[in-house]
């Protein structure tokens, strides 16, 4: 028999018996569903957080007094000694600057100023950030109007900002913001600059910035004491040259790091080095976890669904043991029979994989909706997957059956009432 | 139909030099399944021609029925040998089987045996979907068969409308879809009235006379007085 001849007849077999075909291929759908909706998260959520961390430059490193703690698996913290490890110093950015593998290296240092009001319009949650000439490298900030902070501006300790879009809509609307002025935190500062938009990170704006010279920062911000200048003190924004390793790039910072405070090496950094790749590599083990646990449901729900398949064709062979026997009377031979019980089991898997697709996708674009930082994608890849599946469970599942009906004795089956 | 062998006209004996349709010989059938092994069918030696209209007629238990099926290829003999256009088909596999079925063979059931799903044009085309004939081919030799049982209007009925006089036509014209070498009739008359009856039996005299081979298994005299040979089994004996 013909291909489309086997599909029609188990598409007409099938659509005899409407409801118990649907329940049979439940856990098939759900099992579907399952993979499709969870695939559909995390890819978006993988998309995202590449999207996201690319916005940011993602290859500055940025030299803290300790590393970020990502990831799972609890680390204990000194904090004893991480209180005392020495601050970091205008001068250290202006030597790290000078390294072959390194464009740019500037200090930074930063708070919250909260709220900032000019002429009735305000600004919400602002950031003061204080850096020096080549912190639009580092920080991936491109200047939209006006210029940024330069070596003049930090070393004569000039009161001038630069501003996030979010600020200069907010506070300056339709007017020029540059030359203005804007009263922060009790000091006045000149706008010599206007930034692009970054966007949202994980749901938080970046565009609220108010960049100033670090020297003026200094100035007017003393330095944090004891355990806030862990987070709170100044740090260093490194950016390799184009070409150049990342790995490269730490590594010589790293030296000439230890070299300046005088380690031996015997000791232990006292600093620490920070990448946004430790970031996202972090949050892909977060996800590759989730991805092993929504395999391992999957797989119980598709075994589940498969079995429920194994059983219903099993009772279809029964049922149609007369329908067999006259089959292999006019001519059916032992594989005629089987592949169309295979094909039979296959078709219901397969519709089972279909409708566990189309939930699933729909599922994960309505989570999309609701959770405002999170896109589903469901790439052909997780559809190419769900159907493969289904078919797979539809195969193992159905060759037992299948293989019984085949090899029923024509004269038993057809005397079968 | 490789071989089809036409007997010579006027030349009513069996002569050596013509080979038969159906040749059995030593034809042996025991069932072992239960306690006690039952000889079902004992030495048969049976020649049968091409053209033939042969009845086998016995009491229930006498294994007509599994001659029948033998003959059908439905089941295989335990010893002795089966020739069918002078292929020894008794050793063949269940493929080699199955291809008999359906070119060589057409069965007609008591019961009729047509799948209640299926209209019953798609039943008369079931044993082409077998032998991958063309689809083309396959609705013409529908129309053809449906034609030759005078059903042409009822093509699109399912069995579960048809009454059992035109089931059996149905059946009738399923078995001959192939054009087999035989058309093997297990009791078809035996669910149906008398007036029926004869209809049915007059469709298989009027095959019979278009040449075709028709054996057909009965426990009815009417039934058999149509065939122009009767065979008597006895406890797996042809008497």
């Amino acid at each position: 028999m013909s291909f489309l001849a086997l599909l029609g007849l188990s598409v007409v077999t099938l659509r005899h018996h409407k409801s118990r075909s649907f329940l049979t291929t439940l856990g098939i759908i759900i099992g579907v569903m399952t993979v499709i909706t969870i695939l559909s998260l995390l890819e978006g959520l993988n998309r995202k957080i590449q999207e996201e961390f690319s916005s940011l430059g993602s290859s500055t490193i940025y030299i803290q007094k300790m590393e970020w703690q990502v990831g799972p698996g609890q680390h204990r913290l000194d904090f004893e000694e991480l209180r005392k490890r020495p601050n970091f110093t205008v001068e250290d950015a202006e030597a790290l600057a000078k390294l072959p593998s390194i464009e740019a290296a500037v200090p930074s240092i930063g708070k919250g100023v909260g709220t900032i009001k000019r002429l009735g319009n305000e600004a919400q949650n602002c950031q003061l950030k204080g850096t020096a000439e080549g912190g639009d490298l580092t920080g991936n900030w491109v200047v939209d109007q006006g210029r940024f902070i330069t070596r003049e501006d930090r070393l004569h300790r000039r009161l001038v900002c630069v501003i996030g879009s979010y600020i200069a809509e907010n506070l300056f609307g339709a007017e020029n913001p540059l030359g203005q002025t804007l009263d922060v935190d009790g000091h006045r500062y000149f706008v010599v600059g206007v930034l692009e938009e970054k966007g949202a990170m994980f749901g938080q704006t970046q565009d609220n910035v108010i960049i100033i010279p670090v020297s003026t920062y200094l100035k007017y911000n003393p330095l944090p004491r004891g355990w806030r200048a862990i987070w709170g003190g100044l740090s260093i924004e490194a950016l390799p040259k184009p070409g150049v390793v990342l790995e490269k790039a730490m590594e010589d910072v790293e030296e000439l790091l230890r070299l300046r405070r005088g380690l031996r090496y015997d000791q232990d950094n006292d600093f620490g080095l920070n990448t946004q790749q430790m970031i996202m590599t972090a949050l892909q083990g977060i996800t590759s976890t989730l991805w092993i646990v929504m395999v391992g449901i999957a797989a119980i729900s598709l075994i589940v669904g498969g079995i429920g398949i194994m059983n219903i064709m099993l009772v279809s062979v029964a049922e149609r043991t007369r329908e067999i026997g006259i089959r292999k009377a006019v001519g059916a031979r032992d594989r005629d029979i089987m592949i169309q019980f295979l094909m039979e089991a296959v078709v219901l898997a397969l519709l089972g994989g279909l409708i566990g697709i189309i939930v699933g996708i729909g599922i994960a674009r309505l989570v999309s909706v609701l959770v405002k930082f999170l896109d589903a994608a469901s790439p052909w890849w997780t559809i190419a997957l769900g159907f493969g599946f289904s078919a797979a469970v539809g195969i193992f599942f159905g060759i037992y059956p299948a293989q019984k009906a085949s090899k029923l004795n024509p004269i038993d089956a057809i005397r079968y009432e | 139909m490789a071989g089809k062998i036409r007997r010579p006209p006027g030349k009513k004996s069996k002569g050596p030099d013509v080979e038969p349709l159906i040749r059995l010989q030593g034809l042996s059938k025991t069932y072992d399944g239960g306690p006690v092994a039952v000889e079902a069918l004992k030495e048969i030696n049976l020649e049968i021609y091409e053209g033939g209209y042969v009845a086998i007629m016995g009491p229930s238990g006498s294994g007509k029925s599994t001659l029948m099926h033998i003959l059908g290829c439905l089941d295989v003999p335990t010893y002795g040998e089966y020739f069918l256009k002078g292929q020894e088909i008794s050793r063949y596999d269940s493929d080699q089987l199955a291809r008999v079925r359906n070119r060589e063979v057409g069965f007609v059931f008591q019961q009729y045996n047509l799948l209640p799903r299926l209209t019953a044009a798609q039943n008369v085309e079931l044993p082409l979907l077998y032998s991958s004939v063309p689809i083309d081919r396959r609705k013409e030799i529908v129309a053809e068969m449906l034609a030759k049982v005078g059903l042409v209007d009822r093509g699109h009925h399912r069995p579960n409308e048809l009454s059992g006089g035109e089931s059996q036509r149905i059946a009738i014209a399923r078995g001959l879809a192939n054009d087999p070498a035989i058309l093997l009739a297990d009791e078809p008359t035996g669910n149906l009235d008398t007036k029926t009856e004869e209809e049915i039996m007059a469709l298989l005299d009027e095959l019979n006379e278009q040449g075709r081979t028709v054996i057909v298994v009965t426990h009815d005299d009417t039934v058999a007085k149509h065939a122009r040979r009767t065979l008597h089994l006895l406890d797996g004996r042809i008497v």
